[in-house]
């Protein structure tokens, strides 16, 4: 019997090797690991299943290794690597990949299917570059039984008007997450923080995950984005040295210095500070919304809701993956086939059912309201307060996340005060994005 | 010299030269044409001359001078203390190793561990709400420092490449003094010499040479260091823990300036190279 | 006597300790169940576990440690013997004979300052060129070539070392070099070859970038295959199995240095008996 499974499994196999040398199949290059891989390996099966699709242009997939993996891509798509004919695209990385790629048409039902604030996230110099596939953006999360704790105590409504007078010069009033502003975000953060408040029932009000990491800047991107702040104005005039990041930044580098997030956090980044909530000695934090389900479960009592509001409204960063077509691919027309495919609603759906996270156009988010509500929020968000910093999709968009991570983080860690962090900062972006 | 010496000599250089050449011949080539030329991921096929103007970016980055600066403290601090300990520890607990060899493999497990995961291990053991180490400082003394905040990374990034690669230390210093001929040290005794001027007089001098050559390698070795402080911290805070590796890494990779980042690589080859110019005539003093 | 071997033990212990910390704690993360991790960071474990050892060792389409294992062992024995060999002719010819101590030796050793990964353009245009991409053949080569430098240094001073009188006792003999290369220089060395072949081995296996940039699928060393598994569900790191492949990644190595330390104070003991 084993011995038979044996050979059944070693034939197959053997049968497999030789169909994968012999067919120029089409081969996908997935974001690995997590519900994108998860929901790209369903949507695949559907479609390799598809009676009418030729041995030729069924669909292999491939999936490397998370860290490093864009540093891998660079190298690959620049020595033109036949590896793959489709590849991962992010919105920030469109503009650098895109001189080795090719542009694609996507199918007739996409602008209904997605909307065009998503198909944005995939386009770089007026030409459409990849399928949306998934669509990050921000929550914040917050310790809801703290909260309504504090809502309910005067005493301790008191306490937190007193922190607010001292620190920031005004009483303020403990409001419901949904009302905040950045303001109330820092309010509440140090309130929160045992070595301001000791009678805090959590160690640090917030957590920031400010190590030098591109990643870490797009979380903290809503932040002045809300007070108005962008990386260039309509004429291209680079704006970063503006109030707006000068507020957000003094902000948070309140909250560093006044040890409202963990001392370490110039350290932290996703796994991290999930791990800093986890614990239960977090108040709240503004996070991706992929980490719901682990902080969730971590602490149950958590409630989301769209980052704190400024000024100039609320937003959140969004950006999307994507895939797109490899200039050097070696099957493009099954490649293009598949990729129009993948921008159909059918695709689509099972894209979502499958736990993948595409941004939808709210129609199109409607018929999976029961599946997945969570899809319902996030499209709400992105359509309400998603935005996409001027020049976020150009060529060294990447490359201004990186200075402003280098930057910005040295700025929080008293490297260097803010005007020269703001210097470096606008002269290197002048240079990056001519 | 005859001529069959130098078919000898070249017989015996060979295969080393051509190896290199098959391996590095090209990519070098290439990186040199890269490093003066104006060269994108855009441009690799197309690298347009530029003369010596990534040399002159280079030279007036401060991020390279700080590279620089904290790759040659890094390198020195850890190199000394790695030897200091390695050979304290070699020379203590040598009867103790020649009568256990598993003491010593206990010893050494940590540099057999990929530096990569070293990095992984300590961002989860360090970690203040998730790692052991702060989790029992908390409990014993309801305090704990903050190992990766600003003010202690570079402290913590020495300790943790200290205590990985002590062992290499040791481990050589161990086989040093393993060689240093038994009668030596009865002859020794017998003449009532004590244990610790047993080693000034007799094993350090005799260990000296394996002294400089594991300085020399754990100081390369610190000054090239990438993947522990990458995986741990990154570039740090304000680029406070970027080395030299870090930095041309990220300069080639993720700012895609290939050009400016070949530059510096091949500033820091033709530094190396006139300083380590010096390290065969030390070979031939103890040759000799 | 025995009061100061005590101390020693006690030394040791510390020692041991201290620098296997973040090994010891790793080991025992891996036994943890997930959930654990996050809420205990003690060294206690509350509900010793299997699962995530089970999971890295489990074979599925995407994931196959062995295969990883065999490819890292593949590529880091071609990475470690090959310098060995063109390295021990160059360090005789440049001790006794001083053939490329000027140029050559400091060349050579320099490699090591340097990020290497700077030639990862180049090597992969070359290397698809050639057919070497995602093999474990080029990923061995390369390797090679990180471990050049280290050998070099240390096969040299293992020439070094040995006495000159030897050597001319047996040209005395009348030994042709070849000879002399194999039945004198050979044996003496044996115990830095196996110490350069051990730190060979694991740098080799150890090695991250050139794993990653170098091969797709098929030649994946273990160090770039055990990073698969970390992000298996979700973006974060799932410590647990993180540490269980960490161990498992790690075991070759470690059995291999352990076993081939034994080797090593074996021909000591032997050169000192004969001597």
């Amino acid at each position: 019997m084993t011995f038979k499974t044996c050979l059944h499994a070693s034939v197959a196999a053997l049968a497999m090797m030789a169909s994968g040398a012999v067919n120029a199949e089409v081969t996908v290059l997935g974001w690995p690991g997590g519900p994108e891989e998860t929901a790209l390996r369903a949507v695949t099966e559907i479609y390799n299943a598809r009676p009418d699709l030729a041995a030729e242009n069924k669909v292999e997939l491939l999936f490397t290794s998370r860290d490093g993996f864009f540093d891998k891509l660079q190298v690959d798509l620049a020595a033109g690597s036949t590896a793959f004919d489709i590849n991962l695209i992010a919105t920030y990385s469109i503009g650098r990949y895109a001189p080795f790629m090719e542009p694609i048409t996507l199918s007739d039902q996409a602008g209904a299917v997605f909307g065009d604030t998503v198909l944005k996230t995939m386009q770089f110099d007026g030409a459409q570059y990849g399928v949306p596939t998934d669509l990050s953006l921000h929550f914040l999360y917050y310790r809801s039984d703290l909260i309504d704790a504090l809502l309910a105590d005067d005493a301790a409504k008191a306490k937190y008007s007193e922190i607010a007078m001292k620190h920031l010069g005004k009483a303020m009033e403990p409001k419901a997450p949904a009302d905040w502003t950045w303001e109330d975000f820092v309010a509440n953060a140090l309130y929160f923080t045992q070595s301001i408040n000791p009678d805090s029932p959590t160690r640090y009000g917030t957590v920031i995950q400010a190590k030098n990491l591109l990643f870490n800047m797009m979380v903290f991107h809503s932040w002045p984005r809300s007070y108005g702040g962008n990386w260039m104005d309509d004429a291209g005039a680079i704006t970063v040295d503006s109030e707006a990041f000068r507020t957000a930044l003094s902000q948070a580098k309140m909250l560093f210095d006044l040890g409202a997030t963990p001392p370490d956090s110039t350290s932290y980044e996703y796994a991290e500070a999930n791990a800093a909530y986890a614990s239960g000695q977090v108040a709240a934090m503004v996070q991706w919304n992929a980490a719901a389900g682990e902080l969730t479960a971590a602490q149950a009592a958590t409630g989301t809701s769209a980052p704190p509001a400024g000024p100039d409204g609320r937003f959140t960063h969004i950006h999307g993956l994507g895939l797109g077509l490899n200039k050097a691919a070696e099957n493009k027309e099954g490649a293009i086939a598949f990729l129009q495919w993948l921008s159909t609603e059918e695709a689509a759906l099972a894209y979502a059912k499958a736990g993948g996270a595409p941004g939808l156009a709210s129609e199109t988010a409607a018929k999976l309201a029961a599946d997945r509500p969570d899809l319902v929020q996030v499209g709400e968000y992105a359509s309400t307060y998603g935005f996409v910093m001027n020049g976020g999709t150009s060529e060294n968009a990447l490359s201004v996340y990186e200075v402003q991570a280098k930057e910005f983080t040295g700025y929080w860690a008293g490297t260097q005060d803010l005007d020269t962090a703001l210097k470096n900062t606008a002269a290197a972006m002048t240079d990056l994005l001519k | 010299m005859t001529p069959r010496r130098s078919v000898e000599n070249a017989l015996l250089a060979g295969p080393l030269v051509l190896f290199l050449l098959a391996v590095l011949g090209f990519p070098t080539l290439l990186s040199l044409i890269y490093g003066f030329s104006e060269t994108s991921f855009q441009t690799l096929t197309t690298p347009q001359f530029s003369g010596l103007k990534n040399f002159r970016d280079v030279a007036a980055d401060p991020a390279f001078w700080q590279a620089a600066w904290f790759s040659l403290r890094f390198g020195a601090i850890t190199a000394l203390l790695q030897c200091g300990l390695g050979l304290a520890l070699a020379v203590y607990l040598a009867p103790l190793a020649r009568r256990h060899g598993w003491t010593v493999a206990i010893l050494i497990i940590p540099m057999i561990v990929a530096p990569a995961m070293m990095g992984l291990m300590y961002r989860l053991v360090l970690h203040e709400f998730a790692g052991p180490v702060p989790h029992y400082l908390y409990s014993w003394f309801g305090w704990s420092p903050s190992f990766l905040g600003p003010a202690n990374v570079f402290k913590t990034v020495v300790v943790a490449e200290t205590l990985q690669w002590t062992p290499f230390a040791f481990l050589l210093f161990l086989t040093a003094c393993q060689s240093i001929p038994e009668d030596l040290r009865e002859a020794a005794a017998v003449d009532g010499t004590r244990p610790w001027r047993l080693f000034w007089k007799i094993e350090l001098p005799l260990m000296m040479p394996t002294v400089f050559v594991a300085l020399f390698i754990r100081f390369i070795d610190g000054f090239r260091v990438f993947d522990n402080i990458y995986t741990l911290v990154g570039a740090g805070p304000g680029g406070s823990t970027t080395s030299m590796s870090i930095y041309i890494y990220e300069t080639f990779l993720r700012r895609g300036e290939i050009g400016k980042a070949l530059a510096a690589a091949i500033l820091l080859f033709a530094t190396a190279f006139v300083v380590l110019a010096a390290a065969p005539r030390l070979l031939r003093g103890r040759s000799a | 006597m025995k009061p100061r071997m005590t101390l020693r033990w006690i030394v040791f212990a510390i020692a041991a300790f201290v620098m296997n910390f973040p090994v010891l704690a790793t080991l025992i993360t891996a036994f943890k169940p997930p959930g654990e991790v996050a809420r205990n960071p003690s060294l206690w474990i509350e509900a010793p576990t299997l699962q995530n050892f089970a999971a890295v060792l489990t074979v599925s389409d995407r994931l196959n440690v062995y295969h990883y294992l065999w490819n890292s062992t593949f590529a880091a024995l071609i990475g470690a013997v090959l310098p060995m060999v063109v390295a021990l002719p160059l360090a005789w010819a440049m001790v006794r004979r001083g053939v490329g101590r000027g140029v050559l030796f400091p060349l050579v050793v320099n490699l090591r300052a340097l990020p290497l990964i700077i030639f990862a353009i180049p090597l992969y245009m070359m290397y698809s060129v050639v057919g070497l991409l995602d093999t474990r053949l080029g990923l061995g080569l390369i390797l090679a070539v990180v471990n050049l430098p280290l050998t070099v240094m240390l096969l040299v001073n293992a020439v070094a070392e040995i006495p000159a009188e030897i050597e001319e006792a047996a040209h005395m003999d009348g030994a042709r070099l070849p000879r002399l290369l194999f039945k004198v220089v050979l044996p003496l060395c044996r115990p830095a070859l196996i110490t350069t072949f051990i730190f060979g081995f694991i740098t080799a296996w150890n090695e991250f970038l050139f794993g990653l940039m170098l091969t797709t699928r098929d030649a994946v060393p273990v160090t770039v295959g055990a990073s698969f598994f970390f992000a298996t569900s979700g973006g974060g790191v799932q410590w647990g199995m993180a540490a269980a492949v960490m161990v498992v990644a790690a075991l070759p190595p470690l059995v291999l240095g352990l076993v081939m330390y034994r080797r090593i104070t074996g021909s000591m003991v032997a050169g000192a008996v004969k001597g």
